[in-house]
């Protein structure tokens, strides 16, 4: 640097350099509307009243885990570069939900933002968000304070207007797999998460006061597959039947200050069950042997393409490729799991 | 504090201080769908962090894969790991 304002700590570390802008505080932010995805969930039942065992237990969402929800916020910011928005959760603790920055999207000169927490509370996150300055309209009269400008006249720090003030950081990795072990047994599913969190230990802040940047990458789908079929002879009559369902569930990642004692806690990853479906095929016969399985309709075909396509265009889960009846991303596997980054800060700077 | 900087508004209320360990944003930058991208040019200091985001991506019932990376010097490496199923991402390199 031949000019301008640059300061370093004793660790060697750029607290600020006027070369470069910085994240200021742009605002608090609560939900203007919290909504949750559709169950994807139908089935087919033809002449399955005759004879034999033909099992009707489960046909919905029995045994299911519940879905978290997901909040609706409206960050205006004027600028191409996405706001900066740490979440302030609902609780702390071992049994705090999870939550995570699952959108991010522009529409003109506002960004939606959606998190995703991983159970309904009766409280609401609240968004700390955070853009360079060149995106902020704010204004102040105050005088007092340090501005710095870049060589072309551009403020890049001003602290009037609450610089961000990160207090801890690094990154964490996912779990792979939501759910660990059995799937589930004959017709009930056992897709919860009940995978251990990963965690990165958090030091020198009130766990309460915390607030995270860590958008939500990673997700995983998993899904349970289970078919029967009899045939034989009842009360004189031959008969058969079959059926087969599959159950899934689609988590998105998010996050919680979990464990603590004093001013030491965990950042932990885990999952929260983000969509979720089940769909059966069930059919009988009495006049002949039924032979024909129908799994392979349900997991690989268009067979619930009209149903499914009537469920998404409520907008929430959506996708073109439902349509040609691959309603599951993929099957029991992860994505996006490592090297996610976050930044911790504390509510009490900016309240 | 025995030594270092500390900003103060009208009222008195600190709102900067060489405590903070503060980030600098040193370079947003826009990896598209599908594709793998070297962005040049990012400034360096002595530590970085990379965050991602997927941008307009409600991660529904696609694959939804993010860019992976790796930053060396002054060149960020951005891959998509699917050819047709890797989403639009924006990195965010922040220095201190």
């Amino acid at each position: 640097m031949a000019y301008g304002l640059l300061i370093t700590n004793d660790d060697g570390d750029v607290l600020i350099d006027s070369d470069f802008p910085h994240y200021h505080f742009l605002g608090k932010y609560t939900h203007s509307s919290v909504t949750q995805v559709p169950d994807l969930l139908g089935g087919g039942d033809a002449s399955v009243t005759d004879g034999g065992n033909s099992p009707n237990e489960n046909k919905g969402m029995e045994n299911m885990p519940d879905k978290g929800e997901i909040y609706v916020y409206s960050v205006a910011v004027n600028g191409a570069n996405p706001p900066i928005c740490f979440i302030k959760p609902t609780s702390v603790g071992t049994s705090a939900p999870y939550a995570g920055i699952v959108l991010t999207k522009q529409t003109g000169t506002t960004w939606e933002i959606r998190v995703f927490q991983s159970k309904v509370t009766s409280d609401s996150p609240v968004l700390y968000c955070f853009a360079p300055l060149s995106q902020i309209s704010n204004s102040t009269s105050s005088t007092y304070g340090l501005k710095t400008l870049n060589s072309s006249g551009t403020t890049t720090f001003d602290s009037r207007f609450k610089p961000l003030r990160a207090v801890g950081g690094g990154t964490i990795t996912s779990p792979g797999l939501a759910h660990v072990g059995s799937t589930g047994s004959g017709w009930v599913a056992s897709l919860n998460v009940n995978a251990s969190p990963e965690a990165v230990s958090v030091t020198g802040v009130t766990p309460s006061d915390i607030i995270y940047y860590c958008p939500s990458l990673a997700h995983a789908c998993q899904q349970y597959t289970h078919e029967e079929s009899e045939s034989g002879t009842y009360d004189w009559e031959s008969y058969s039947w079959a059926r087969s369902d599959l159950w899934w569930c689609f988590y998105r990642s998010c996050f919680r200050i979990g464990d603590y004692y004093g001013t030491s806690s965990n950042f932990q990853a885990n999952y929260g069950v983000y969509a979720r479906g089940h769909f059966y095929q069930h059919e009988g016969d009495s006049t002949s042997v039924f032979t024909g399985l129908i799994l392979g309709a349900l997991t690989g075909g268009a067979y619930f393409a009209i149903l499914l396509a009537a469920v998404v265009a409520t907008g929430a889960f959506t996708s073109a490729n439902v349509a040609g009846g691959n309603y599951l991303p993929y099957e029991n596997s992860y994505r996006n799991t490592s090297g996610n980054a976050f930044i911790i800060s504390k509510a009490s700077f900016y309240d | 504090m025995s030594y270092g900087m500390e900003i103060f508004d009208s009222s008195g209320v600190k709102t900067f201080s060489t405590t903070d360990s503060t980030w600098t944003t040193l370079g947003v930058y826009t990896s598209n769908a599908d594709t793998s991208t070297n962005h040049t040019g990012v400034p360096t200091m002595p530590t970085r962090i990379v965050t991602r985001t997927m941008v307009d991506q409600i991660s529904g019932d696609d694959e939804s894969y993010v860019h992976t990376y790796s930053l060396s010097g002054s060149t960020l490496s951005t891959v998509a790991p699917h050819a047709t199923k890797t989403v639009k991402t924006i990195f965010t390199v922040f220095g201190k």
